[in-house]
């Protein structure tokens, strides 16, 4: 079970020693004593309203947000930091503009200490991968947001991260062009094996992508529902279901 | 309208901007000329083109603006670089580290309105009238500009720039080297053509301040004799230096910086 993340009682505050959010009240809680377990090879949309602390949730997985109670751990081990075995996709792509997007896929690769044209041999074979063979030499300036978020997540690919967090990826692009990256991710999902943790406020693409649904609301943020999807066609009652989840308190 | 409307190549927009430029500077030559012959000004305070250009060829023959351009380069080149060295280290430092921001920008805060020649008596009282003094205090006064702008672009790289370099298993070195360099690149090279500018200012208020060469001094000292065309010939001079040496870091800078729209 390489890839299985659990959350045992995750409550994370900001304030105090934080500078923001402090509020009069002092430490501002975001997640309640939060409790899930993502098996490995498992594709889980975290689903909620924004500022549900949905986002926190990743942040705290990937090791960049330090819980106030409770703990994280992946295969057994207790996060403590952010590491390659847990792969990030950022919903404004995180990609670095002075580089191409071989550059940017090279950089995953350059911890592995592989000779350099290895490493631009594999940084090729991942944009294939993701379909973006032809715009490898390109800086993100001249790539569109689809293409991008392409780069982004052939990226965090090529580190081989054993859990994937995705924050939103998909947020900031067109709905055709939604629709292509979420048939790409399903079918990377499905020849990797890598664990998926999705982040999004949209009911029908986490109904479209994942094989679990977990709703998140409520301020602190707290496990409103847990759904696992059965195969086939999204189920409209459970569509009904979850959109009323949604909507309360 | 000029900038949208051509190519984004930087071979359309040089002659673009020149034109303009030219007829501008042309403009101001010809007004200039009239000023100085109509006699509006009092008679012999303000020297024409011609007679600038004469006195400029004159120290230009004499060795005396090579020796004055010498050691004002030698005395801004050294300052400039200590200067940019620790105000670019300081502003990195600042920019990255909140904490350490909060202790140092009250203190920086006080100290940039205080203009680089009111320190000069006390640079001349505490180091004298050699060249270190001078030195320091064009230092000094870089520093803080290139702090200013280093800490700014600094603080403004991309958290999930910094995230995604840690996520990607990026040892601290290269999170340094590959990431918050490059990313704050563009900050870094108007800091330096800021603080080139600084460095110019602090030179000319460092050498009114006492020295025996120098282009300030000279300045000074023409003005003693009211040779205003000598005295023209060196702002002139000043004026042109500043131009190219802000021409030359912008042409290094575009080669490093090529991503950058801005």
């Amino acid at each position: 079970m390489s890839g299985s993340v659990r959350l045992e009682g995750l409550s994370v505050s900001y304030g105090g020693t934080r500078r923001r959010n402090a509020g009069a009240s002092g430490a501002a809680p975001v997640l309640d004593a939060i409790e899930l377990e993502f098996a490995n090879g498992s594709f889980t949309a975290l689903l909620g309203p924004s500022g549900c602390g949905k986002s926190t949730v990743l942040n705290t997985v990937a090791g960049f947000v330090r819980p106030t109670a409770g703990r994280v751990t992946v295969a057994g081990t207790p996060v403590d930091g952010p590491g390659p075995d847990r792969g990030m996709v950022f919903q404004h792509y995180a990609l670095f503009p002075w580089r191409t997007a071989r550059g940017n896929v090279e950089f995953a690769l350059k911890r592995l200490g592989l000779s350099r044209p290895e490493r631009r041999r594999r940084a090729l074979a991942a944009l294939a991968e993701v379909g973006l063979a032809e715009g490898a030499e390109k800086h993100p300036a001249q790539l569109s947001g689809g293409m991008r978020q392409r780069v982004a997540l052939a990226r965090a690919l090529a580190a081989e991260p054993e859990v994937l967090l995705m924050d939103e990826p998909f947020g900031a692009l067109d709905a055709l062009t939604r629709t292509r990256m979420q048939e790409l991710l399903r079918e990377l999902w499905q020849r990797t094996g890598t664990t998926v943790l999705f982040v999004t406020h949209d009911i029908d693409e986490a109904l479209a992508l994942a094989d679990r649904v977990v709703v998140l609301g409520g301020s602190p943020g707290r496990v409103l529902a847990d759904h696992a999807l059965p195969a086939g066609p999204p189920d409209p009652d459970l569509r009904t279901l979850i959109a009323r989840q949604l909507g309360s308190p | 309208m000029y900038a949208t409307l051509s190519p984004p190549g930087r071979a359309g927009r040089i002659p673009g901007r020149l034109g303009p430029a030219l007829v501008a500077a042309g403009s101001v030559l010809a007004l200039w000329y009239v000023l100085a012959r109509s006699g509006v000004v009092a008679l012999g305070l303000l020297p024409t083109p011609r007679q600038t250009f004469a006195a400029l060829a004159d120290g230009a023959r004499g060795g005396t603006l090579a020796t004055d351009l010498a050691a004002s380069l030698a005395r801004a080149g050294q300052g400039f670089a200590l200067g940019a060295a620790l105000g670019g280290a300081l502003g990195f430092a600042t920019g990255y580290l909140p904490r350490l921001s909060a202790a140092v920008t009250p203190l920086v805060s006080f100290l940039r309105p205080i203009p680089a020649i009111a320190l000069v008596p006390l640079a001349t009282a505490w180091f004298g009238i050699g060249e270190s003094a001078k030195r320091l205090l064009i230092a000094y006064a870089v520093l803080l500009a290139v702090w200013l702008y280093v800490h700014d672009g600094v603080s403004r790289v991309p958290v999930t720039h910094l995230r995604a370099a840690r996520s990607l298993g990026a040892p601290l070195r290269r999170r340094f080297t590959e990431v918050l360099l490059p990313a704050a690149a563009p900050a870094l090279l108007a800091a330096l053509r800021y603080g080139a500018s600084v460095a110019l200012l602090a030179l000319v208020a460092a050498e009114l301040g006492g020295a025996d060469s120098g282009l300030a001094y000279r300045l000074q000292v023409d003005g003693q004799f009211l040779r205003v065309d000598r005295m023209f010939a060196g702002l002139l001079v000043l004026g042109l230096l500043g131009v190219g040496v802000d021409a030359a870091l912008a042409a290094i800078g575009r080669r490093f910086v090529h991503w950058s729209a801005s």
